[in-house]
């Protein structure tokens, strides 16, 4: 029992908090061994049977329902001297993300602890590859190995998820003993396991009670029968140990059992379906009333099926049926159920005998379970009963819209709510539809049903406040895709007020309310061009310390953020933002992005400024692939300008010119949008020999922006007038936040300016000001823009030296060096990080690009210095360089 | 498709309303649950309504429309 009494303290102690995908906390009876009823008949041979399964990898215990196959592994699991993780997959029958996160929640539960680099799903319908790697990796190595069993596994149906068990187990290899107990055979290649002898098999004709067990069975119920009368009846049952039950049940309420169980072998009935009447009809009314009523619940507790029975009788008739073994099974927390069997075959009789009732009890339960605060399963209910005014309307007062939106809960909820027909009308399902729409980028549609839920709430019905909270959401988001910055600032000014009317509890519970709303308003401000009100919102939610509820606008939020450093010129900052933002999503392992996809589109254009082209292309040859569920104009003008810079510096001109102008409408205009389409035109110009045009042109461009100061400079100087380059540059205010890609755009064009006026010592100065500042970006598409004037210059030292390695090929290497060997290999990892420190990849770039942690990093780093006899990480390029290593 | 389901023993009128789609005869010791099914997906959930009902299922064939 020790692994029992494990559990339940460690579902009182410090995991309590934890929570699932959802947000809502795991149902502790998932962990909990099941208890055996005292009637419960140990079997040796079966026993012994599973002891092997301490031998393989995999064992199966397959059987009919009430075959015994869940006492049987409790059982064992029980007796064994060492913790067992136990995940009753009930609750889990919601996809993958779900069904891994109770699985590590199990194995915590049971005290083997999971590393929280491991990582948690953050999406109930998918998880990361890495990490399940992860988790591989972690049980490997644990000693002495973990025993898992996963009860009910029937109940798991996405194919997916048998193909990821099959990859833990291969790879956990000695650490990992998987018990799976099912009706049906799961979909894993057990024929390999089978032939290998890596697997134990306990199926249906081994769980079969022979006589002699059921002789001893039922004398456990107190019947005591002849060995003949024995033969018959397990003939009758085929040794099924529910059927042997219900037998002893029903034979000992009445009068003669001999005679009963007589009638019983000679009936043609199925087993199953004869014997539940029997013992049904056998209990009173009341018992009979709520076995039927409760029979809809997927888990009852005795206040809850009160509830549906409208008596107050169920907390002594649920406990005398679980004394007796009826039908009802308890978990331990004050939550009991229905043996699975009987649920579907009382479900039968309820409809038979009340047929209508069916829709009124999930209501009542939908009610129950709202005042309970048990927000999911009321969905569910309320969802049964067809009542979607009451649905919505909970959902809605509970402030958790936003889980429409985050893509944590919201294929669940699209899919729960998209069997709401039209008729159902009122302000709560107006907003439901209207978050479906909008989260699809269906403007027209979401906001015809916001303005609908808009003109039908009242001001002063109760639990108005949350409904109009809801709707300031959802307005602002409207704004953000519709590109309306004024619109966006009147609906969260309102959110701002409706925030202090709402109880603080439930703000605190869906923290991704108001991240979502600060995502969106802060989108709506980058597109208006207030880049500091924008950072502002943005960096409320980038900054605050993560749940999985808010990885998604954490994740909108960064990439935001990352925008902004990269039109104000800081492609370093921009990246290591954007890598954050898809970090962010990574470690909680959803993919794809559900949200705009902004943090690839910054690392695109970021690689444009590098010249490393491929990398851009791939990076937006990607998000083409798996289009974005949010389109708005802020991340579709992004993504146009990274893909016309990419045309242009692969010389597409025309191509680029289309490229630039992005499909999504706006309210306002961009003035930073229209700045860069404006660039771009210019510089196609420009590059099919144009300069006036491209002159002309810029002058109808915003004149506050650096950038197209530059841009207008370079027209200029090719057109043949340095001078007036040089003034317009002077004439512009750079501000102080411009950034290394606009400052060293804007010194090669003061160079150039002095290399035509003859003054070559000036140019040269100004180059490697332009380089060094370059360098530590590794800036290369300027240079490659400025155009072949700079290749006599960049052959000159102290240039050459400035620019060799990054831009230029750098210098050959001495003889003596090449002729050194290096005394040991780098290892592939040390060949990885080495790699990626030849690229200018800051410590955490390269942990965060290898998935590694920083530390791993620097000790990969140590490894390679040592091996390649230097100190310093530009030596160690060097010389790997020197030594043909890159 | 039109599929017959046989299972073992004689499924009570109670039971039988668990498969509304499906007509029902019982016949020598087994009942025959037929009728139209849409689909495969229809087709496995039959079974496993079946196999949560504790019915044993003897045959299952498609039928010649």
């Amino acid at each position: 029992m020790s692994d029992v009494a494990g559990a339940e303290k460690q579902g009182a102690g410090p995991t309590s908090p934890c929570v699932d995908p959802l947000g809502d906390p795991f149902l502790p009876a998932s962990f909990a061994v099941p208890a055996r009823p005292a009637t419960f008949l140990r079997r040796d041979r079966l026993v012994s049977h599973l002891d092997q399964a301490l031998r393989t990898p995999l064992t199966v215990v397959n059987g009919a329902a009430g075959a015994g196959k869940t006492l049987l592994a409790a059982d064992w699991a029980a007796g064994l001297d060492r913790p067992v993780a136990w995940l009753t997959t009930d609750a889990v029958d919601q996809g993958p993300g779900m069904f891994w996160a109770y699985l590590i929640q199990a194995l915590q539960a049971s005290g083997t602890p999971v590393p929280p680099s491991v990582g948690k799903p953050s999406d109930t319908n998918r998880v990361d590859h890495m990490l399940l790697a992860r988790l591989a990796t972690h049980l490997s190595g644990c000693d002495p190995a973990v025993v898992l069993v996963l009860d009910e596994y029937d109940r798991v149906s996405a194919p997916e998820i048998a193909d990821q068990l099959e990859f833990v187990l291969h790879h956990a290899g000695a650490g990992l003993h998987l018990i799976l107990v099912s009706r049906t055979e799961p979909l894993l290649p057990l024929h390999r396991y089978r032939a290998a002898g890596a697997m134990t098999e306990i199926r249906g004709a081994e769980l079969a009670f022979t006589p002699d067990e059921a002789a001893t069975l039922l004398a456990r119920h107190g019947l005591r029968l002849g060995a003949t009368a024995v033969s018959a009846l397990v003939a009758r049952t085929q040794g099924w140990a529910a059927g042997l039950r219900l037998c002893a049940l029903a034979a000992l309420d009445s009068p003669d059992p001999a005679l009963y169980l007589k009638e019983f072998e000679a009936d043609r009935s199925t087993v199953a379906d004869f014997l539940l009447a029997e013992v049904l009809k056998r209990q009173t009314a009341e018992t009979q009333d709520l076995l039927l009523r409760v029979s809809v619940l997927e888990r009852i507790c005795p206040d809850l099926a009160n509830a549906l029975t409208g008596r107050g009788d169920a907390e002594p008739l649920l406990a005398g049926l679980h004394r007796e073994n009826a039908f009802i099974e308890y978990d331990g927390h004050a939550w009991y159920r229905l043996h699975p069997l009987f649920g579907e075959i009382l479900r039968a009789h309820l409809r038979v005998r009340s047929p209508g009732l069916e829709p009124e009890l999930h209501r009542r339960a939908a009610r129950w379970l709202r005042q309970s605060g048990f927000l999911s399963e009321m969905l569910a209910h309320g969802a049964a009963a067809g009542d979607w005014e009451f649905t919505a309307g909970a959902l809605v007062e509970d402030l958790a819209i936003g889980q429409l939106l985050t893509g944590l809960r919201s294929a669940e909820l699209a899919e729960l709510f998209s069997r709401m027909g039209p008729e159902a009308e009122s302000p709560a399902t107006n907003l439901v539809r209207a978050a479906r729409e909008l989260s699809r980028s269906d403007l027209d549609r979401g906001l015809a049903h916001l303005h609908q839920a808009e003109e039908g709430l009242a001001e002063d019905a109760p639990g108005a406040a949350a409904a109009r909270l809801s709707c300031s959401l959802l307005e602002v988001l409207a704004a953000r895709l519709s590109g309306s910055p004024a619109c966006a600032e009147e609906a969260a000014a309102a959110a701002g007020d409706l925030r202090r009317e709402v109880p603080a509890h439930l703000l605190d519970k869906h923290p991704e309310l108001i991240a979502l709303l600060q995502t969106h308003l802060g989108s709506a401000r980058l597109w208006a061009g207030r880049f500091e009100e924008a950072r502002a919102a943005l960096t409320t939610v980038a900054g605050r310390s993560g749940g999985a509820a808010t990885a998604l606008p954490r994740e909108e939020s960064l990439g935001h953020l990352a925008l902004i450093d990269y039109l104000n010129g800081w492609p370093g900052r921009a990246e290591r933002k954007a890598l954050a933002a898809m970090s962010e999503t990574d470690r909680l392992s959803r993919d794809p992005p559900s949200g705009s996809g902004i943090d690839r589109v910054v690392l695109a254009a970021v690689a444009v400024d590098r010249d490393d082209l491929a990398q851009a292309q791939s990076l937006l040859d990607a998000a083409a692939d798996s289009p974005p569920a949010l389109r708005d104009p802020v991340t579709e003008t992004g993504r146009a300008i990274a893909r016309a810079r990419l045309l242009l510096a692969r010389g597409h001109t025309q191509a680029a010119l289309e490229a630039a102008e992005p499909d999504v409408p706006a309210a306002v205009v961009s003035p930073w949008a229209e700045g860069q389409t404006t660039l771009v035109a210019s510089a196609v110009h420009l590059a099919e020999g144009r300069p006036e045009v491209a002159a002309r042109i810029l002058q109808t461009a915003p004149d506050d922006q650096l950038v197209c100061a530059v841009a207008a400079a370079q027209a200029q100087l090719a057109a043949g007038r340095p001078d007036v380059a040089v003034d317009l540059l002077d004439g512009a205010h750079p501000e102080g936040r411009a950034g290394p890609a606009l400052t060293v755009r804007a010194t090669l064009v003061r160079a150039r300016a002095a290399d035509m006026t003859g003054d070559s010592a000036g140019a040269r100065r100004l180059l490697g000001h332009a380089l060094i500042e370059a360098r530590r970006e590794r800036l290369r598409r300027p240079f490659l823009e400025a155009g072949p004037w700079l290749r006599p210059h960049l052959v000159t030292e102290p240039l050459q030296g400035l620019g060799a390695g990054w831009l230029t090929p750098g210098p050959p290497p001495p003889a003596a060096q090449s002729a050194a060997q290096v005394v040991e290999e780098l290892s592939g990892r040390e060949s990885d990080v080495l790699q990626r420190l030849a690229q200018m990849m800051s410590t955490e770039d390269i942990a965060a690009d290898l998935y590694l942690s920083v530390n791993t990093v620097k000790t990969h780093l140590k490894s390679v210095y040592r091996k390649l006899g230097v100190n310093r990480r530009n030596d160690a390029v060097r010389r790997a360089r020197a030594l043909r290593l890159l | 498709m039109r599929y017959e389901i046989r299972v073992e023993g004689h499924v009570s009128e109670t039971l039988a309303k668990a498969f509304p789609e499906l007509d029902h005869v019982v016949m020598s010791g087994q009942t025959v649950l037929f009728g139209p099914v849409v689909d495969e997906a229809q087709l496995y959930g039959l079974l496993a309504r079946c196999q949560s009902l504790g019915l044993r299922v003897v045959e299952m064939r498609q039928l010649p429309e």
